[in-house]
């Protein structure tokens, strides 16, 4: 397509160029003119204007908007990077400060639990020790009520032994005799 | 027991699921050209377009070598008076060079040197 | 009229001066109008496109940032590093030729880009820069360009000349594919416009007959379009090819 049209337009420009052979040809082959020469000498000044003022003026406003937007744009992700930083450390920070607390929280109720346990232990210890004492203290007087309950006993047996004798047989016994039979009962009773 | 919901994990984005926040930056950042790239093969070659343009060029070629090749030979005979000779061997050494223009063009490429 | 029916095809392309008497005494031609107005042109889409210094572009500000910015990496791309000291002159190369091209596409405008002598010298300009910043960076080490290193000596009286060749037809290939590529396509739309003109004079047949070439100019305007750029895009990348070649000495 492109080339055809090129060799087309090449073989018009030929042709045409033929036709008008006679009057001008080409005006721009035709370099008696002297438009043709100080064509060029303008070209070299606009074209070296043109480039002082983009190398100098135009092309730096350029480069000065592009860098500081790149740099804002850097800035900007680099701040999204520490900012993102941050906050990954204040995460892993409370996590750990979490975990903590709850070790120690853990450890604390268990120091507690040990020591009202030790507590208790020694409490009913104490309160046990305490019940042997009072028991022991009441066997003791209960043995002592007996011994006297029996001492007394003894003694009411003996002369209701002296009355029975007395009264039944008619004898007045050795109150010795009387003794020794009682106590010899109250053996047997108490064996 | 210890509740780990609050440790550190990638939050997707609600406005690109599946995208964390993490991958997203690293985009950005590659895009800016601030972190290094996985290197990449930048292949400089911009004229590799379409055969119908390098045939176009291939004509420019040759025929501007020619002319030169002519012109050369024209001013070297108007100004050592040998009329005929120069004229042809330059323009002969003209087709020469735009082989070796066009050679260039469409031949093997050693990049590098 | 029907005496004046041949096509007058080249006849656009003729030189007049411009600006009245002014122009007329210092020789200023439409065509140096012509580059007035395109420098003027991108020097103002420059100075009000970046005139509100955005951070997020307008739709002025985001044309003028693409035009540098594809110029840049152009540059960056097939020059290198050294690119960017190279950077405003192909700027300004590429935009005064797109300029030309698409001002040269107006009704009633002159292309400047269709005269040799433009073309030629801007091409000069492209040469003599390249040559003179292939000198200033390896010195006389330059002159090896011409002659390839290991090719056989005995080929030297061949080699040399024809290389010497090859380099001085590069302004002269980038001069007049550009000057070609302008005059067929201007030469075109004369030719057709023409065929319209002579076609509509000759009745109501002829008339209808003219919506034949009106339709190939339109489509030819498209064409041209991309022509324009595309000529500028060649220009400015073959003088950053050439200027990697010399910067780099291959």
């Amino acid at each position: 397509m492109r080339g055809l049209l090129a060799s087309t337009g090449i073989l018009l420009i030929s042709s045409a160029a033929q036709a008008a052979e006679e009057k001008k040809g080409m005006p721009q082959l035709d370099f008696a003119n002297p438009l043709t020469l100080s064509q060029v000498v303008w070209l070299a000044i606009i074209f070296f204007t043109l480039y002082l003022l983009l190398s100098r003026w135009a092309l730096p406003q350029v480069a000065a908007v592009l860098e500081s937007r790149a740099a804002r744009i850097a800035g900007d992700l680099d701040a999204a990077r520490d900012a993102k930083a941050a906050a990954d450390g204040a995460v892993a920070e409370l996590t750990a400060a979490t975990r903590k607390a709850q070790a120690e929280a853990q450890a604390s109720v268990s120091t507690a639990v040990d020591a009202a346990k030790a507590e208790a232990a020694v409490k009913a210890n104490a309160a046990s020790a305490k019940l042997e004492a009072q028991l022991a203290e009441a066997e003791q007087r209960i043995a002592a009520a007996r011994a006297a309950a029996l001492g007394a006993l003894r003694g009411v047996a003996a002369t209701a032994t002296a009355d029975v004798v007395t009264r039944l047989a008619g004898i007045t016994a050795e109150p010795s005799t009387i003794e020794q039979a009682v106590d010899r009962a109250l053996a047997a009773r108490a064996a | 027991m210890i509740d780990r919901t609050d440790g550190p994990k990638p939050t997707p984005d609600p406005a690109r699921p599946g995208e964390s926040f993490e991958q997203r930056l690293a985009a950005a950042r590659a895009k800016q050209g601030l972190d290094p790239k996985p290197a990449e093969s930048s292949s400089g070659q911009g004229m590799n377009s379409s055969a119908l343009s390098v045939g176009l060029r291939v004509g420019v070629e040759m025929v501007s070598a020619l002319i030169v090749g002519a012109a050369l030979g024209y001013w070297l005979d108007r100004w050592l008076h040998t009329s005929p000779l120069l004229l042809s061997v330059f323009v002969l050494l003209g087709g020469a060079g735009g082989v070796a223009n066009v050679w260039r063009l469409i031949g093997p490429k050693n990049p590098g040197k | 009229m029907a005496a004046e029916q041949t096509i007058d095809a080249l006849g656009q392309f003729k030189l007049d001066t411009a600006l009245g008497p002014l122009g007329a005494s210092v020789n200023f031609t439409q065509s140096n109008l012509m580059m007035l107005i395109a420098s003027a042109l991108i020097l103002s889409l420059l100075y009000f496109g970046m005139r509100p210094k955005a951070v997020i572009p307008g739709r002025l500000q985001a044309l003028a940032e693409i035009a540098y910015d594809g110029i840049y990496s152009m540059c960056h791309d097939q020059i290198g590093h050294e690119g960017r000291r190279f950077f405003p002159f192909v700027f300004t190369l590429f935009f005064f030729i797109l300029m030309g091209n698409l001002l040269g596409l107006l009704p009633f405008s002159f292309t400047y880009t269709s005269h040799i002598a433009v073309t030629l010298s801007l091409a000069l300009v492209v040469i003599v820069l390249t040559t003179v910043v292939a000198l200033s960076i390896h010195g006389l080490h330059f002159f090896t360009y011409f002659f390839p290193a290991g090719a056989p000596k005995a080929l030297a009286p061949l080699i040399i000349p024809v290389e010497v060749i090859s380099y001085l037809s590069r302004p002269v290939s980038l001069s007049i594919r550009l000057f070609a590529n302008m005059v067929a396509g201007h030469v075109m739309f004369e030719v057709f416009a023409s065929f319209i003109v002579m076609m509509a004079a000759a009745g109501t047949f002829g008339v209808i007959g003219a919506a034949g070439p009106l339709a190939l100019n339109v489509v030819l305007v498209g064409f041209e379009l991309l022509v324009a750029f595309l000529q500028a895009y060649v220009f400015s990348i073959l003088t950053c090819i050439y200027l990697h070649d010399a910067v780099h000495l291959h």
